[in-house]
């Protein structure tokens, strides 16, 4: 069951608005654990502490800087900031459209689903022609004091909102420095192969958060006074480079 | 530029293993602010503090606790938590892999670079090759920290991209929320069609200036030339902004070990 819906806008783009509702579409679910302090177990806090002086500083001695290229900051206040502030409107403008296998999941942030507000048959021919064009729609606007990116895609049954990051949020490959390598044609093959044999289909329902279980276990072990058996965590031999190629051909005798 | 690493172990294919580190892939947009001083400016970071001694407290003093009544905990060590999955901690081990184009984008969650350790460098270019060339991503479980986390891996500009994956259960079901009535062909189809025709482009996020950028960056500008910017005391400042706190501490407790 989804909830209630978060927030209610327009789809825009040209002459055509389909008024929506968005609905969050991932609810996560784990253990938390709380800091503490090991001598007494005493929950902790978090602060805001000056680096200088290594003391707490409250909220009245603080204020937004924002760090030119020379180091020196460039202060704002908060009614500065929020004189600037995006005015909320419910127009949600799609800019333009993009072939949905271009879109880069490094971008893509949180997912909602959109609800026509009312039986609409915009709605309904929108669906269709992202369907049989496989694209997206680019799109922003602005929810609570905030501007979003997005991306409007047709998932089967429903239209979904994608939010998506600035690309100055994104770490670009380049800064990685990966060296480059010379791979034979022969490994590739083989790798190719032994990935083959290795496919299925993508069927994510398979895969259960074991973990949580154990840690659950670990919790009431615990609980009730048991010892808890320490094991090292399990290290590979890393393949060396000149192994690669037998690895990779007993690898694909053993799948094949 | 070397990056922090978050984690470091191996991934594996069949009977072929790869050291390599996990690297973020998210950092702070160009205006991101930092809290600062107002009495020196110097910059502010999240610590953590005990309430009763009013004191900072460093990461080797710190330990997780699971809440099972009003202030009493069950604590966990670090190598408890390695001990519930020991198989899992240290190495991601791609047990299949798949499409990319089935890849539904609602299981996206949070994107990190691998990057090849010291003699995994030809190994980790063959993987991300070879998935680059067959348009497939590696699907894996590996436990990181407190959670284990579904993954998969593919090439993202002949990098190893790891992107963490929700669990099915976690994607709210949208039975009551369909649109009631199935997308149908329709000579207004076929008109929108044409109008979304004309406006696709492709994928280019440099583009999508964000409009809160623009104005945030001439506020700063006019603010500049207002008063002056201010300098901050000379300290070492490790921080480049805003942090994952549990990852940092987790980094932090990591390298306590290493130096004990």
């Amino acid at each position: 069951m989804t909830g209630r819906a978060i927030w209610k806008g327009n789809l825009h783009f040209g002459v055509i608005d389909i008024a929506v509702k968005l609905h969050t579409a991932v609810k996560e679910e784990h253990i938390q654990f709380h800091l503490l302090h090991k001598k007494d177990h005493l929950k902790l806090k978090q602060q805001m502490i000056c680096a200088h002086e290594k003391v707490p500083v409250p909220p009245e001695e603080q204020i937004r800087g924002f760090k030119q290229d020379d180091g020196r900051y460039v202060l704002v206040t908060p009614s500065e900031l929020e004189e600037i502030l995006p005015q909320d409107s419910r127009v949600i403008s799609i800019l333009e459209f993009v072939k949905t296998s271009q879109i880069d999941p490094r971008y893509i942030t949180r997912s909602y689903y959109l609800e026509p507000d009312n039986p609409s048959r915009a709605y309904l021919t929108l669906a269709a022609a992202l369907t049989d064009l496989d694209v997206e729609g680019i799109c922003t606007w602005t929810m609570r004091k905030r501007s979003y990116l997005g991306a409007l895609q047709m998932s089967g049954k429903i239209l979904r909102l994608n939010t998506l990051r600035y690309a100055d949020e994104v770490v670009p490959v380049s800064s990685l420095d990966l060296p480059h390598m010379s791979i034979s044609e022969k490994e590739l093959h083989i790798a190719s192969d032994l990935i083959s044999h290795l496919t299925a289909s993508f069927e994510p329902q398979k895969f259960e958060n074991e973990h949580e279980k154990k840690l659950r276990q670990l919790i009431d072990k615990k609980a009730r006074g048991e010892k808890i058996v320490i094991l090292r965590p399990r290290r590979l031999k890393p393949t060396s480079p000149d192994k690669l190629l037998q690895t990779l051909e007993a690898s694909l005798k053993k799948v094949a | 530029m070397a990056m922090q690493s978050i984690w470091s172990g191996t991934i594996s294919f069949s009977l072929v293993a790869i050291p390599v580190q996990l690297v973020r892939a998210v950092e702070p947009g160009r205006v991101s602010f930092r809290l600062l001083h107002t009495k020196d400016y110097s910059p502010l970071s999240r610590r953590m503090f005990c309430p009763r001694e009013e004191k900072m407290v460093e990461p080797e003093d710190i330990i997780r606790g699971y809440e099972i009544g009003p202030d009493k905990y069950i604590t966990v060590t670090d190598e408890e938590l390695e001990s519930v999955s020991p198989e899992r901690s240290r190495t991601i081990e791609i047990v299949e892999f798949v499409d990319l184009k089935d890849i539904d984008s609602i299981y996206y969650d949070h994107p990190y670079y691998l990057v090849p350790s010291k003699g995994g460098e030809k190994a980790y270019q063959l993987l991300a090759e070879v998935m680059r060339r067959t348009n497939k991503a590696g699907l894996a479980k590996f436990v990181m920290g407190e959670r284990e986390y579904l993954v998969a891996i593919k090439n993202i500009e002949g990098a190893l991209s790891l992107i963490t994956l929700h669990y099915s259960e976690e994607i709210l079901p949208d039975d009551d929320i369909l649109p009631g009535a199935s997308p149908i062909e329709t000579l207004e189809t076929a008109r929108m069609k044409k109008i979304i025709k004309e406006m696709t482009a492709d994928f280019n996020p440099a583009e999508y200036a964000n409009e809160r950028r623009k104005s945030i960056l001439t506020l700063l500008k006019k603010k500049a030339k207002k008063q002056p910017p201010v300098t901050p005391p000379d300290i070492e400042d490790d921080e480049e902004g805003p942090v994952d706190l549990v990852a940092a501490l987790e980094a932090s407790m990591r390298k306590v070990k290493k130096n004990r």
